[in-house]
């Protein structure tokens, strides 16, 4: 998929100390259709985002002078909620709390395959709302009659309760923070599973079917997950995040 | 071992004195006339005195040997662990040394390719080391993660995931020419629900069942089976490969670790420490039976829990 030619190509930020990375990232972000700037260290990521105003940071997590994640609090406290992806793994239900407390856009997990960070960096530039903070940094988020308390790691319908497991609870809050996106089953593995197994995209679809189950959504006209045939799944309904 | 016959040895320390007793003692009994009889006389106040300090004696000579014992246990323990890092980082060199052999080989032979095939087969090949090294990474943390991973503890329908790995396994290329079946318990009830990981369970089992469709060659039987009893459960995978020598056997749980028989094969060598990883992670454990040239036998039992 490519962009509109009548929008300026998008400038990224591109951030980590292993220039290995950064030079061989580059040319391909600016074959994908990106204008790209590169930094070395967290305190040059800051310091070009002020000066230059990029519409999305990659940003690696380790890193000389200020690490990845002290940059990126660094942004939200001053309320600079220009996107970012954030290269390190959240598999864990530790890591995911600390991620929300964040407000990073997305993660990718190294070594990832470049063409999913271009389809990552589309993703989170379709989804963004300048200077707003994305549905991902949002404690609760509402869609029509199911709310997701995410500090308290709840689900309610109609205000009941569900009984989730966590898999499945992590799961709802990927794709619910990910609406009206075409999300790839081998993405959700990486992301809420943060492992690959063998035949794990059946797992995915597992833990879909148990999503649905405690929803009563029907997989015909879905209120909330619709099944992309052979590609993924998408979160269909209106989402309402609260910070 | 050694440690333990020191142990043990240890305690024939205190016989030595009382033998040594014996022998005087009889010594003298032997000599009559030099056997005088001693009296011995005292404060019973001095007495007290005396035997605490025998009993203070005694006890500081007991903490002694303990602390020292202490000591040369804690020893061997940070040794066999240095000796156990330093064979990994062996193993470790020796799997990334291969597959960066190959990158460097195939990087040259695209430099220098001549024609658009030449180039494609080089990249290909190259591609298929990445992903080798990539499939080590993930293994890697995978082992990692485990150690500290949350895990989940539902419900999981044991029948149901036997059926889904066999599947799986079925679906190889390798099944085509192998004899595989499937064996679960229906009558008088089936495999229990047992708490746990299903998707941890189902790498767990599904790599024992790929290591024997891994070793075993066209015409070999693979069979997936298992039973219960009221505390728990077993799954075995019994294959007629080539089986696995008696030296090597003790070491198929060890991470990077191939015997002479599993060199060449493809994997990380890390499928089997996951297995063991995840299997005692639920409370369980492994085991492994092998005859060279007639077969291996690797178990798995996991607790049920009422």
């Amino acid at each position: 998929m490519t962009l509109p030619n009548s929008l300026p190509q998008p400038h990224i930020l591109l951030v980590d100390d292993e220039t290995a990375i950064t030079e061989n990232l580059a040319p391909l972000l600016a074959r994908a259709g990106f204008r790209v700037t590169t930094a070395g260290d967290g305190r040059a990521a800051l310091e070009l985002t002020q000066s230059q105003h990029p519409d999305l940071l990659v940003m690696d997590v380790l890193m000389p002078r200020l690490d990845g994640r002290a940059a990126l609090r660094h942004l939200r406290q001053a309320g600079d909620w220009t996107p970012i992806i954030l290269l390190t793994q959240v598999g864990e239900a530790v890591e995911r709390a600390m991620a929300l407390e964040e407000g990073a856009d997305d993660y990718l997990n190294k070594p990832f395959d470049p063409h999913e960070l271009v389809a990552r960096i589309r993703a989170v530039l379709r989804r963004a709302r300048p200077g707003q903070p994305p549905l991902v940094a949002a404690w609760k988020l509402v869609c029509g009659p199911l709310t997701v308390d995410r500090r308290a790691r709840r689900a309610y319908l109609d205000e009941t309760e569900l009984t989730l497991t966590p898999k499945a609870l992590a799961l709802l809050e990927y794709l619910i923070t990910h609406p009206d996106e075409l999300v790839s089953r081998d993405r959700l593995l990486d992301a809420v599973w943060g492992w690959d197994y063998p035949a794990g995209t059946r797992a995915v679809d597992t833990r879909i079917a148990e999503l649905r189950r405690a929803l009563g959504d029907d997989p015909v006209a879905p209120q909330f997950i619709e099944t992309v045939p052979g590609q993924g799944y998408r979160f269909v309904g209106q989402v309402e995040g609260d910070r | 071992m050694n440690h333990r016959r020191r142990t043990t040895s240890r305690w024939l320390l205190p016989l030595a004195p009382l033998l040594a007793g014996i022998g005087l003692s009889l010594l003298l009994y032997s000599l009559a006339d030099r056997n005088p009889t001693v009296y011995l006389s005292g404060q019973l106040s001095a007495l007290a005195f005396a035997l605490g300090v025998i009993l203070a004696l005694l006890l500081a000579l007991g903490l002694l040997m303990a602390d020292w014992a202490a000591r040369r246990a804690a020893t061997a323990v940070s040794q066999a662990a240095a000796q156990d890092r330093r064979r990994f980082l062996r193993r470790l060199d020796h799997e990334l040394k291969n597959p960066l052999t190959a990158i460097l080989a195939g990087l040259a032979n695209v430099s220098a390719a001549e024609d658009e095939d030449a180039r494609a087969t080089a990249v290909h090949s190259v591609t298929t080391q990445v992903q080798r090294l990539r499939q080590l990474v993930a293994d890697l943390r995978k082992l990692a993660d485990l150690e500290t991973r949350e895990l989940e503890h539902a419900p999981v329908n044991l029948t149901d995931l036997l059926e889904d790995v066999f599947a799986l396994a079925q679906a190889q290329p390798e099944a085509e020419h192998r004899t595989l079946s499937l064996s679960i318990p229906r009558a008088p009830w089936p495999l229990p629900t047992i708490a746990g990981d299903r998707d941890l369970l189902f790498l767990a089992v599904y790599n024992v069942l790929d290591n024997a469709l891994k070793f075993t060659q066209t015409g070999d039987t693979i069979e997936l089976r298992a039973a219960e009893d009221d505390s728990q459960v077993l799954i075995e995978v019994g294959d007629t490969g080539p089986g696995i020598e008696a030296a090597d056997l003790d070491h198929v749980w060890d991470e990077l670790y191939r015997g002479d028989g599993a060199r060449g094969f493809p994997g990380s060598g890390l499928g089997l420490a996951l297995v063991r990883a995840i299997v005692l992670r639920h409370g369980g454990q492994t085991a492994v039976r092998s005859r060279p040239g007639q077969g291996t036998l690797v178990s798995i039992r996991l607790p049920v829990r009422h």
